[in-house]
């Protein structure tokens, strides 16, 4: 027998309050003159069935009669026409910490709210040391309520609510409380009951986690209910139904269909959504608190029919969104910009892209596998596959043939330094994410103010599979590159040398260093995009995090030599005092040789940190070379004609150990300024020779 | 669990009415009880308040009436029994009436914040208002009782058990005028005004500090006065209440009868508006 009958309820409000002054608009002499007061009718014929262990959402735009529904089902109101009949204890979600005393004690209260849900007192008494624990509202459960905090109260009125044990849950946006931390513990909650089969009655705005939890969704709309085949063909109506607003745009082609909606995009390729119901969406992390898109205030200020720009005004950050999208063939190219109104602390910013849980593969770097099941008991995101490597495409696959067509993202043009990374959500969201993270916005987290240009995506909605996996030959593992007895390694920003399987290098190996503002910016500091190799060739991009420059290194390893191009990108004009491209050694190198002298490294000295010349000759030259008895020679070598660099030797200090080839750039006069641009920064060769050793 | 805990068509006859509240008993108590300790919490003296109050009432009334004013009402003197003991006893029942009337007549609106969110039988709520009344008329009693050993030298007899069926007739009363005030107050805040007025008519139209007697005295000047006194069902309930507990005997039947035909007559009313209203209080409140 279902649990709770309604029968054509019809529910009508007086659109006045109250019986109204004697003489007033309305009152009773208005009603004595036969001027009747306007009714309208907030619920219109509603009728529909919930069966014990199901769960049911209600979803609809603010005052399509959610509410004045759930108040019909749990009984705090009449319908005015119609039959309404619940069999069972309702508890509802909806109003919590209802009845509670403010001068009794959170104890009392527990009882007392116990007995209000339909508890009896040996209930109560069996589950108390849970509901405390679960509010964790601790040693205060003794004080007077009126001592709480507004969280408190709260936590304590929603712990009692989920242990009093009812037939149906009525649950009324009660994820919007507390603090985050709180809410996940709802969430987990409200997953538990969910898998212990209890009824419940969902009322809420986040439609993804309506579409995990429930059987089925009913929509209502000015009153009226509408009811699709499935959960998610109702959410899609839903979605359509309210595309003509200001906040709203629908982007269209013959397959792609993209709705942009108040700081949340749905992407549907050939009708079938592609992306999860919380869609795309830009979270800024700030103090601790995680401000999401959807929670903006939205306008699209510019539309066509296959792009639109919309802007987001967040309401608690001084920041504005500004989103940039446009449709071509099956490509949904989206370029998402912030504006600071003056600078703000945020420790990160994420762009999710939550996509259907029956993409069953991934991409990413030179790999790609299975997304794990997302089991119900978990409760947070789980990364399936590490996100170190700064990767610029990657895409994910469904083997179903029903499934939804291959998903590619591309990371185009300048990006903010960030990282890709592929997660399954926790169980109630129930889905896939790719974030974009970008965690490095600028020193001490805070970023300044103005328009920053974050990335720009090109997501591909019907991608070709074979396309995707194609992107796996972009990315060599371990990112070597091998000619012979030489093989050249890169990681964490260290380009390496080794001979024969030994490493030659030492220390920071081969790097650069740039000195400006009083400090050295070394190259390993960097923050290193994506590598790209391509047969003996790898390019590879560092960006400062500090300053507005970047390093491209193209380093191409051949016939016993690395060749090495450094170019720098000012982002704005900047200023070197000097700069370096160095090469670090073993200490066994002992002897070197430039273009004018031949010498030996001095000894290191114990305690000593400095570095120091071995040379006296600084004229610029082209050539130094370092010489061992036991290691080929090292050879670094500047063929960059028209940039003059001074070649000498050093030994770095005791700790580090290691003798030092170096190119050393520094200005005739003044300073090195660079326009914004692309300049040469160091062209040249360092050759490793195992036949000229001493 | 399939019993049907809640349907808007569903009878609710005059005996379900009486069901539901049985069932909700133990909800009653509690909210009676929550009621009684949020009172006086945060009050240094606490119940002591709830002796204080109604000896002091006695009191001034004693004072002003029976020593400045003594010599115009009659039944302070020549009269059988001491006029403190006839006060005390129609004060307290009085007060009992007045405070346990004016506290359910805004007993819904001050429930709102529970009512808009929960079911449960409504009439609870008017009801558990009237629960610390009673204790203050507890208290009041116990000290009646103490005086009148002290007075009269002996235990009140028989005209205990009297005292408990006009007690009866007077809860009938009561409870039929709460639901009814507590009702239309939610639609007509006017209700609320016109009860307190109503009640601050009622203390003089009541035989409190004065006795029947007095008024048909008077009655020979105003002959309307007795009329209209008559109308009032209290008093004869107060002077049903004298009747027992100082004459030891069954009140007059002429005297209690109009009493039990009004309090008959307002809780079938104040049921039946109740339950037309209750349903969608939440939406008025």
């Amino acid at each position: 027998m279902p649990l709770i009958e309604l029968d054509k309820i019809a529910k009508s409000f007086s659109t006045r309050r109250g019986a109204g002054m004697l003489l007033g608009r309305g009152g009773l002499a208005d009603k004595l003159r036969g001027r009747n007061q306007g009714w309208f009718e907030v619920l219109h014929d509603i009728s529909f069935t919930v069966e014990p262990g199901e769960a049911v959402g209600l979803i609809g735009a603010n005052g399509a009669g959610k509410s004045t529904l759930l108040k019909i089902i749990a009984g705090v109101t009449a319908p005015t026409k119609g039959r309404v009949t619940v069999r069972g204890r309702v508890a509802s979600l909806l109003e919590l910490g209802a009845g509670f005393h403010p001068l009794l004690t959170g104890r009392e209260n527990v009882y007392l709210n116990g007995r209000i849900l339909g508890m009896s007192r040996a209930d109560v008494d069996r589950v108390f040391d849970d509901i405390v624990a679960f509010s964790g509202i601790g040693e205060f459960i003794d004080n007077p309520v009126d001592t709480y905090s507004s969280g408190m109260f709260v936590r304590l009125g929603f712990a009692v609510a989920v242990h009093s044990n009812p037939d149906v849950f009525l649950v009324d946006e009660v994820l919007s409380v507390g603090d985050e931390d709180f809410q996940r513990k709802c969430r987990e909650r409200i997953g538990e009951l969910r898998s212990q089969g209890k009824t419940i009655l969902f009322v809420s705005h986040d439609l993804s986690i309506v579409n995990t939890l429930c059987d089925r969704v009913i929509l209502l709309s000015g009153g009226t209910m509408f009811v699709r085949g499935t959960v998610q063909e109702t959410i899609d109506f839903y979605l359509r139904q309210i595309g003509q607003k200001k906040g709203i745009h629908t982007i269209a082609s013959t397959s792609i269909e993209a709705i942009v909606s108040h700081g949340r995009i749905s992407a549907f390729h050939n009708r079938t959504e592609i992306s999860a119901t919380s869609g795309f969406q830009v979270h800024l992390r700030s103090m601790g608190f995680v401000h999401s898109s959807p929670s903006a205030d939205w306008n699209v200020v510019a539309r066509s029919e296959n792009g639109c720009v919309a802007v987001g005004k967040m309401p608690r950050l001084p920041i504005t969104h500004t989103w940039r999208l446009q449709l071509s063939g099956s490509t949904l190219t989206w370029a998402i910009e912030v504006e600071c109104e003056r600078p703000v602390q945020i420790e990160g910013i994420d762009v999710n892209l939550f996509v259907k849980n029956s993409f069953t593969h991934w991409q990413y770097r030179d790999e790609s596998g299975m997304f794990p099941e997302i089991a119900p008991q978990q409760q947070s995101y789980l990364e399936v596959v590490p996100g170190d490597a700064v990767v610029h495409q990657t895409g994910a696959w469904s083997d179903d043939p029903n499934g939804p067509s291959p998903l590619s993202v591309e990371v185009v043009g300048n990006a903010k330094p960030h990282r890709l990374q592929w997660s399954n959500t926790d169980y109630t969201v129930g889905c896939r994410v790719l974030q974009v993270l970008f965690n490095d916005l600028g020193p001490d987290n805070v970023m300044p103010a103005g328009r920053h240009e974050l990335i720009t995506l090109e997501i591909d909605l019907g991608a070709d599979r074979d396309r995707i996996l194609g992107y796996r030959a972009k990315y060599v593992r371990g990112t070597a590159l091998t000619d012979g007895d030489l093989t050249m390694r890169f990681a964490d920003g260290r380009f390496s040398l080794e001979w024969r399987g030994e490493e030659i290098t030492r220390a920071v190996a081969l790097y650069s260093s740039i000195l400006t503002h009083n400090i050295w910016n070394d190259s390993d500091k960097l923050h290193w995009s994506y590598v790209d190799c391509s047969g003996s060739v790898m390019r590879v991009t560092g960006r400062s995090r500090r300053f507005p420059f970047a390093q491209h290194w193209e380093l191409d390893l051949r016939d016993g030599a690395l060749y090495v191009t450094i170019s720098i990108e000012a982002f704005d004009d900047f200023e070197m005092d000097e700069y370096h491209t160095s090469i670090g050694l073993r200490p066994e190198y002992d002897r070197w040789q430039s273009d004018h002298e031949l010498g030996a490294f001095p000894p290191f000295e114990e305690g000593l940190e400095d570095w120091r010349h071995a040379n006296r000759d600084y004229a610029p030259g082209t050539t130094i070379k370092a010489l061992s008895r036991v290691l080929p020679s090292v050879i670094l070598r500047s063929t960059a004609s028209d940039i003059p660099f001074r070649m000498t030797a050093l030994n770095t200090g005791a700790t580090d150990n290691a003798r030092v080839l170096q190119a050393l750039r520094t200005p005739e006069s003044g300073r090195i300024r660079l326009a914004p641009g692309r300049h040469l920064y160091f062209q040249g060769l360092v050759r490793v020779d195992g036949a000229n050793s001493l | 669990m399939s019993s049907v805990v809640y349907s808007n068509v569903e009878g609710r006859g005059f005996g379900r009415e009486l069901r539901t509240l049985v069932r909700s008993r133990g909800l009653l108590w509690d909210l009676i009880s929550k009621d009684l300790r949020a009172r006086y919490r945060n009050a240094v003296m606490g119940f002591v308040w709830a002796v204080l109050q109604p000896l002091l009432m006695m009191l001034i009334l004693w004072f002003v009436f029976g020593k400045i004013f003594g010599g115009r009402i009659a039944s302070v003197s020549g009269q059988e029994h001491s006029y403190e003991l006839m006060l005390l006893t129609g004060l307290i029942f009085w007060q009992f009436f007045a405070s346990a009337l004016g506290r359910a007549t805004t007993s819904l609106i001050d429930n709102a914040d529970l009512i808009k969110k929960v079911y449960f039988p409504r009439e609870i709520i008017p009801i558990a208002s009237m629960g610390n009344s009673v204790v203050n008329l507890a208290i009041g009693f116990v000290v009646l009782m103490a005086m009148y050993c002290w007075i009269e030298g002996s235990l009140p007899g028989i005209g205990l058990l009297w005292l408990t069926v006009v007690f009866g007739i007077q809860c009938v009363l009561l409870i039929g005028l709460s639901l009814l005030c507590s009702s239309l107050n939610v639609r007509f805040r006017d209700v609320g005004y016109a009860v307190d007025v109503a009640l601050m008519m009622g203390f003089y139209a009541t035989p409190i500090f004065y006795s029947l007697e007095d008024v048909q005295h008077a009655a020979t000047n105003y002959p309307m006065a007795m009329s209209i006194l008559s109308l009032n069902p209290l008093v004869g309930i107060v002077t049903g209440y004298r009747t027992a507990l100082l004459d030891n005997a069954f009140p007059a039947l002429n005297q209690i009868a109009w009493p039990i035909l009004c309090s008959i007559a307002v809780l079938v009313v104040g049921v039946a508006v109740f339950r037309r209203y209750s349903p969608t209080i939440a939406d008025h409140l």
